[in-house]
């Protein structure tokens, strides 16, 4: 059992986001996506939970109901939270009660107000509760630690370790949350394709603060090793793993930039 | 048995959806409106008023459609279908709301004067109206299925598009199945063919629409 990608391709209009992607959903390894915005992540989960169609390629075993978070928050619920998830449930097809999960997520806005009247963080649990709390197969979260407060955000890592060896699980995450998840297979998007992030949790990696001439997206294209990139004002900071530090600042010196700092950082959180 | 509950679940969903919304209000009261103006005064024996009536549940019919269809936000609409287990449930039970709606605007229609008029209602004649309305709200309802989301993303070329038709279709007494459906009750025909095909063209409407939905995002 598992949920199968195999070529699958996404265009809208003439862009092509997705250019191929096979990829296994499986009970037990939870896969990860990372990578900069507008890479294709949400296209990717959208596709693998059913809510949009490949433009070719197949998705095969996929359940008859997917636990669904989508990375923007729907603008407009009107109905009260607790309808809400009774509504959700029925159409999963389960007799789960999805609102045993909220107290678990720290859950403290009122039940019986209209979800669009709640905060940001009180909806964000409500849709993890509706995709966790229905016993779906298949569970897809585009970045769901988004919103959440500390204690709602560890939370959340329990309920995903726990959800992640009973049901399949692909993740979109910035956090470097998920990929602390046990067995999990963590991936970046390139060029449309499905790349191995290969960075181990607790690999050590080397901070560069840059100033650049130029188009810093141009830029990140040619610079070697880039696992993250944070543009700040007049400066761009990329995070690299150690061994390619001293490659990364021989190519932006020779692409006429000014190193203004370098420094260690240890295993993200 | 379950494909057909979880449908109808998805059907709980939107029904109570619209309700909060409020939407549906605007096409209710415009042609409870229509109705008032209508059969209000001394508006003469059946068959005859009733022409105007089920012209009018044609295009409010159709609003209704498309305050159905396009009741969820996008963002919500991706996380029904991926619950649902795909998009047929989510159309399915778009396409049975909105012909539900429809099909209450065509009773009212047909209701409200045999209940208030003076004038006699046999049941030939009920029959008769009752399909006269069926066809047009059932027309109604492909029409607002076709115009609204996922086939058509913004309600201003919704309106455009809808009022363009219903102006066209509604003024030719040859066409089926709104102008042939008014021309056989006025005539004294039952307008069988045309309440079928009404019913047809809204499942038609479901298809196109079931097709493009999750082709679009």
């Amino acid at each position: 059992m598992g949920v199968r990608l195999a070529g699958v391709r996404k265009s809208y209009r003439r862009r092509e986001v997705l250019a191929g992607i096979d990829l296994e959903l499986a009970p037990g390894r939870p896969v990860v996506v990372v990578g900069g915005n507008g890479t294709g992540k949400s296209t990717l989960l959208r596709v693998a939970a059913g809510a949009s169609a490949a433009t070719a390629g197949s998705v095969t075993g996929r359940p008859g109901a997917v636990g669904f978070v989508p990375g923007r928050v729907p603008a407009s619920t009107r109905m009260p939270a607790r309808a809400y998830l009774w509504h959700m449930a029925a159409v999963h097809g389960t007799r789960h009660d999805p609102t045993a999960l909220l107290d678990d997520l720290g859950f403290s806005g009122d039940l019986d107000a209209p979800v669009a009247r709640l905060s940001t963080g009180n909806v964000q649990k409500i849709l993890l509760a509706q995709a966790l709390g229905c016993g779906a197969g298949l569970v897809v979260l585009d970045e769901p630690w988004s919103g959440l407060d500390a204690a709602a955000a560890a939370a959340l890592d329990r309920l995903l370790v726990e959800a992640a060896s009973t049901t399949a699980l692909l993740v979109a995450d910035h956090t470097g949350r998920a990929a602390a998840l046990p067995g999990a297979a963590v991936f970046r998007i390139v060029a449309g394709v499905l790349a191995e992030a290969v960075d181990l949790p607790g690999a050590v990696h080397t901070v560069v603060e840059l100033r650049c001439p130029g188009d810093p997206a141009e830029l990140l294209r040619v610079l070697p090793g880039v696992r993250e990139s944070w543009l700040g004002a007049g400066s761009l900071t990329v995070r690299v793993p150690v061994e390619r530090g001293d490659g990364l600042l021989a190519a932006a010196l020779a692409r006429g930039c000014s190193v203004l700092a370098v420094r260690r950082d240890g295993a993200r959180p | 048995m379950t494909v057909l509950a979880r449908t109808l679940a998805v059907a709980r969903y939107l029904t109570a959806d619209v309700a909060r919304s409020q939407r549906f209000l605007l096409p209710l009261l415009a042609h409870g409106a229509v109705l008032a103006v209508l059969f209000g005064g001394d508006p003469g024996p059946p068959p005859g008023p009733w022409a105007a009536s089920a012209l009018a549940v044609y295009p409010a019919a159709a609003w209704l459609a498309v305050v159905v269809a396009n009741t969820e936000a996008a963002e919500q609409r991706a996380v029904t279908i991926a619950s649902a287990g795909g998009p047929s449930r989510v159309t399915a039970a778009t396409l049975l709301v909105a012909l539900v709606g429809g099909l209450v605007l065509a009773a009212l229609s047909v209701l409200v004067p045999a209940l208030v008029s003076r004038y006699p209602y046999p049941p030939p004649v009920l029959l008769a109206g009752a399909l006269a309305h069926v066809a047009c709200a059932a027309t109604g309802t492909a029409l607002g299925l076709l115009v609204a989301r996922p086939v058509v993303a913004r309600i201003g070329w919704s309106f455009c598009i809808g009022v363009a038709v219903v102006m066209v279709t509604a003024v030719q007494p040859w066409l089926p199945p709104v102008g042939s459906a008014v021309e056989a009750l006025v005539s004294g025909g039952l307008p069988l063919v045309e309440a079928a095909l009404g019913v047809g063209l809204v499942v038609a409407a479901g298809l196109v629409s079931w097709a493009r939905e999750i082709r679009t995002t």
